[in-house]
């Protein structure tokens, strides 16, 4: 340390601050310091009189700070060139810092001269490090971020079995016990339709007057909702999103103009901000409904804020008074009583509940993974401890003190882990977009958006993650017998450490990389099961468009926008057949109507899947009628009403009986519809179905009409598909009168979607699978090399004496064997456990299926032999000459 | 030393020739913080310790400025900097080479009077 006996007076007068003299004295060499900090002092004190304190201070830290890249670039360089200034020859030695820019010059040479050690480590401290920042930014917004309402925790969702009505919300509204408001909101997207654009489909909420009161949020521009806003015949008024605001032009003078929402002229009466969402982030527009004391269709939630004086989950009292308010009021069937079980959730509970078990097991499993990563590294890095014995040893000789030996380790691993965490944020943003996709995120999945985050996560997790590594070689040298270690080099002793925790560790991931291979592998076959289903339909060169109409507008206007577009799609170029249903196959169940059937009035009361279609759509779709005929042009809306019917619905009605000529009774009238075909099963709802009951009327023919539909498109070209999506999208947008896109799909995205979850998660638990195995390949690889480092004198002697290197090799092999086969063991034993847990997601195969657990060990013993191979030939490649010659 | 001829020498960097000429007129009491100090004044501009330090330590290794060590009586002793004569050759070739540059250059605002304080 300076001594300030001798210093110049303003030294005495006014030291330093602390802080920045130390730091000032890290960063210059021996030489300078003591007057640099004396001048730096003198001014310090000069500029504290005449501009003050804090000024003077502010000067320093700005010299300091701009100093600092000029300083640690000069202590570099002067280590490059070993540059030392005649005038400092009599007190040489450089800045505090000097060593660890020294180390971190040494760790990069050497790092450089082992390119498959650096590499083995980067990457696998990347992949550990990518796994967890990529579930990391999942997680962040959706679970750890604010919501975007005010104190969210008095936000609660009032639940009784079966949902809320207009009746019944009317009913409570002017007293919710324990609640300061209360709101009901229902589903209710709108198209949105502006002069000369094409029809657009707006995701939006129908909701009492109440709904931004309970949140707390304040709208961007204008207001929120009035009370009476949701009073019949008041004026019909919307709120946007910040969003749909920008795309409407972002400009203020939006409030106050009228949008045609849902076929009504709506006045926008306010703009929320940025990031403001409820309740998914795909929802653009909240519009008040007019409620109606009548209505009882059970079609609303109810979103309450809780009065300050009560607690969430202490609301029993509260909710018994409201189910006794009901009861009051309502008569209930036993089967359907709403006032049984009342419950209140949590706001973010009711967002995010269903997602939380999914994101915390992934963010568990990749925990693991990084554990295992680290694992790997810190056997790499202690096999390099090894190898350096004898130059750590001389070090020390030298006068290295054990606390420079570390520090040279520390800087070594931050190096690594700096740059892993770089090759980490690129590959966790690969692995956010396949994570985003995977798991059944639902309408939350805008609520993750890749963002900074993944960098910063992955920086700080190699960081860490490579610092607390350097720990475990560290306290090996710091407790390590160092001139113990250059004694042994000269008598060519082995050091007899067992390494069974390290054998160990290598089994445990080895089994975890079995199991979840197990996984993936179950996965695999499920999926290709269900792949080779046939659905029954034609799958090449069909394009699906899928659009809706203003829910306001009456079934006949419905039918027309239909039946006159339909025209347009036949007309393009390459369109064989164009055909329009009110609902897809393999898009679930729906629309299943009862049946009769004339002549059998003992039918038990049931129903079959109802879809209305145009004539060509058994074309278009390649669904063969098998009896009897299709939809001809004279089938049209004043003549006799026609069905065609499904073989299964022909099994399951007519048995034996010829079904045609048969009448069937839907109830638009007595006369009922004569059944003039039977055509093919196809998977109506769902890809694992199997056969059931469908029947298929025409637009012309059907009194009811829904307000969405999809159009078929067969490509007569099928290599031509995209362009053909390209072209009739923009047809629908150009021509379709009232017609909003909803979206263009193939055919085969549309049995995609069917394969459903196990389609999803195969690629997400494929790719951890494929982690593991890297992983478990790199432990077998770092513990066999480390065995064989430790032996080589051994190895030499041995051959030396005459055996075989090939018997070596074998030798080595047989210990990764050991490792691979007791890993294998328990991965397989523990997956005949755990794949139970998949068997929801499983089609056509046992979760014990022997096919996929073989499968997986096999492909780890593969790669782990592979593994063990590497040092297997090194060791065999000893040469016994140079071991010798060291002695 | 080599011995090289000045026109050898690339031209300076501007910050090295601030630098040198700031030694110049510092005169024999030419130590860092002196130096830095001497460049603020004349430049007007805030100059951090470091980057007179890094600069001086390349000229010095360039052969273009040299340092010796004084012993006061009142302090600790300094780090002295003085121009050798390559550097002084290296000042007048630069100098030279942008007046070569300004000859025949007149700016419009050629008015405009700059001080050279």
């Amino acid at each position: 340390m300076e001594s300030q006996s001798n210093g110049e007076r303003s030294v005495l007068r006014t030291p330093l601050p602390k802080m920045a003299a130390s730091l000032f004295r890290a960063l210059l060499p021996l030489a300078e310091r003591r007057e640099v900090l004396e001048d730096l002092a003198a001014e310090h004190a000069d500029r504290a009189k005449t501009h003050g304190r804090l000024a003077a201070r502010f000067w320093l830290w700005r010299q300091l700070v701009g100093s600092l890249p000029s300083l640690v670039r000069r202590t570099w360089w002067r280590g490059w060139t070993g540059f030392e200034p005649s005038a400092s020859r009599m007190e040489s030695g450089g800045p505090g810092i000097e060593t660890w820019i020294m180390d971190a010059r040494y760790s990069t040479r050497r790092l450089a001269a082992r390119p498959t050690y650096t590499l083995l480590v980067v990457l696998t401290l990347a992949l550990g490090a990518a796994g967890i920042a990529a579930i990391f930014s999942v997680a962040r917004p959706l679970l750890l971020d604010p919501l975007p309402v005010v104190r969210e925790d008095e936000i609660g969702v009032l639940w009784m079995p079966g949902d809320w009505s207009e009746r019944e919300f009317l009913h409570l509204r002017p007293d919710f016990p324990g609640f300061q408001r209360m709101a009901a909101i229902r589903p209710l997207d709108a198209t949105l339709e502006i002069p000369g654009e094409p029809l657009r489909l707006v995701r939006g909420i129908g909701t009492s007057a109440e709904l931004f009161d309970v949140l707390g949020t304040r709208p961007l521009l204008g207001r929120t909702f009035q009370p009476g806003d949701d009073l019949p015949g008041a004026e019909p008024v919307a709120v946007i999103s910040h969003g749909l605001w920008h795309e409407l032009g972002g400009s203020a003078s939006i409030v106050g103009r009228r949008l045609h929402l849902g076929g009504t002229a709506r006045t926008i009466v306010g703009v929320m901000p940025r990031g403001f969402w409820f309740p998914t982030p795909a929802v653009r527009v909240w519009t008040p409904v007019a409620l109606n004391p009548e209505n009882g269709a059970g079609i609303y939630a109810l979103f309450g804020r809780i009065d300050p004086t009560v607690r969430l989950d202490r609301m029993q009292g509260q909710l018994g008074a409201i189910a006794a308010r009901l009861r009051e009021r309502f008569q209930y069937l036993a089967q359907w009583d709403k006032t049984k079980s009342p419950s209140i959730t949590p706001l973010r509970e009711h967002f995010v509940g269903d997602i939380r078990p999914g994101i915390v097991a992934m963010l568990g499993a990749m925990a693991v993974i990084l554990l295992i990563a680290c694992v790997n590294v810190a056997a790499l890095m202690l096999g390099q401890v090894g190898g350096r014995s004898t130059e750590l040893a001389v070090r020390t000789a030298l006068g290295a003190g054990r606390r420079r030996l570390m520090q040279q380790l520390v800087v070594e691993s931050l190096l690594l882990g700096g740059l892993a965490g770089l090759v980490g944020a690129f590959l966790a943003t690969g692995g956010f977009k396949v994570l985003v996709r995977s798991l059944p995120l639902g309408a939350m999945a805008d609520a993750a958006r890749l963002d900074w985050t993944v960098l910063w996560a992955a920086m700080l997790v190699s960081l860490l993650a490579s610092a607390a590594i350097a720990v475990i070689p560290a306290v090996r040298i710091w407790r390590g017998n160092l001139h113990g270690t250059m004694a042994t080099t000269r008598t060519a002793g082995i050091s007899s450490r067992g390494g069974r925790l390290e054998g160990g560790l290598v089994v445990a991931q080895i089994a975890l990389a079995v199991l979840l291979a197990a996984g993936a592998a179950l996965l695999l076959r499920s999926v290709s099961n269900l792949r080779a289903i046939d659905p029954g339909l034609r799958m090449e060169g069909v394009v699906i468009l899928d659009a809706t109409m203003p829910t306001e507008l009456g079934n006949d206007e419905l039918r027309r926008l239909v039946l006159d577009f339909l025209p347009s799609l036949q007309a393009l170029s390459n369109v064989r057949a164009a055909a329009a249903t009110l609902k897809l196959p393999l898009r679930g169940a729906g629309h299943a109507w009862g049946i009769g059937i004339e002549g059998k009035p003992d039918l038990p009361r049931s129903t079959t899947y109802f879809r209305i279609v145009t004539h060509d759509y058994f074309r278009a779709l390649g669904m063969e009628i098998v009896r009897g005929r299709g939809f001809l042009p004279t089938d049209r809306a004043g003549t006799e009403r026609v069905v065609v019917i499904n073989e299964a619905l022909a099994a399951k009605y007519f048995g034996g009986e010829d079904p045609i000529g048969r009448v069937v009774q839907t109830g638009f009238d007595e006369r009922g519809e004569r059944v003039i075909g039977v055509v093919k099963n196809v998977a109506e709802a769902n890809l694992t179905d199997g056969p059931v009951a469908a029947r298929y009327m025409l637009y012309e023919q059907v009194p009811l009409m829904w307000h969405e539909v999809s159009f078929v498109l067969w490509a007569a070209n099928p290599e031509a598909t995209p362009a053909l999506m390209q072209v009739a999208r923009s047809t629908l947008q150009r021509e379709g009168r009232r017609l909003a896109l909803q979206g263009t799909v193939t055919m085969e995205s549309v049995v995609d979607e069917a394969v459903g979850a196990p389609g999803r998660l195969v690629t997400l638990l494929s790719l951890v699978a494929g982690l593991a195995l890297v992983l478990g390949a790199v432990g077998v690889y770092g513990i066999i090399s480390h065995f064989v480092a430790r032996r080589t004198r051994d190895y030499g002697i041995r051959i030396a004496l005459g055996l075989a290197p090939g018997r070596l090799v074998s030798e080595v092999l047989g210990q990764g064997l050991v490792l691979l086969a007791l890993g294998s063991a328990v991965g397989i034993g523990s997956a005949l456990v755990l794949t139970r847990t998949l068997s929801s997601l499983l089609y056509g195969v046992r979760p014990a299926d022997p096919q996929s657990l073989a499968g997986a060990a096999a492909a780890l013993l593969v790669v782990g032999l592979l593994a063990a191979l590497i040092p297997a030939l090194r060791a065999g490649r000893t040469d016994p000459v140079s071991v010798l010659r060291q002695e | 030393m080599n011995e090289t001829r000045a026109s050898d020498f690339a031209p300076l960097g501007s910050f090295e020739e601030q630098v040198m000429l700031a030694v110049f007129r510092t005169g024999a009491d030419a130590y860092g913080m002196k130096v830095r100090q001497e460049l603020e004044r004349v430049t007007n501009r805030a100059v951090t310790i470091g980057s007179v330090y890094i600069t001086l330590d390349r000229l010095e290794a360039k052969g273009l400025v040299a340092s010796s060590r004084t012993v006061r009586a009142e302090s600790s002793s300094r780090r002295v900097f003085s121009v050798t004569a390559v550097g002084v050759r290296a000042l007048a070739e630069t100098r030279a080479m942008r007046d070569r540059l300004w000859d025949g250059v007149h700016l419009p605002a050629d008015d405009l009077s700059i001080d050279s304080a």
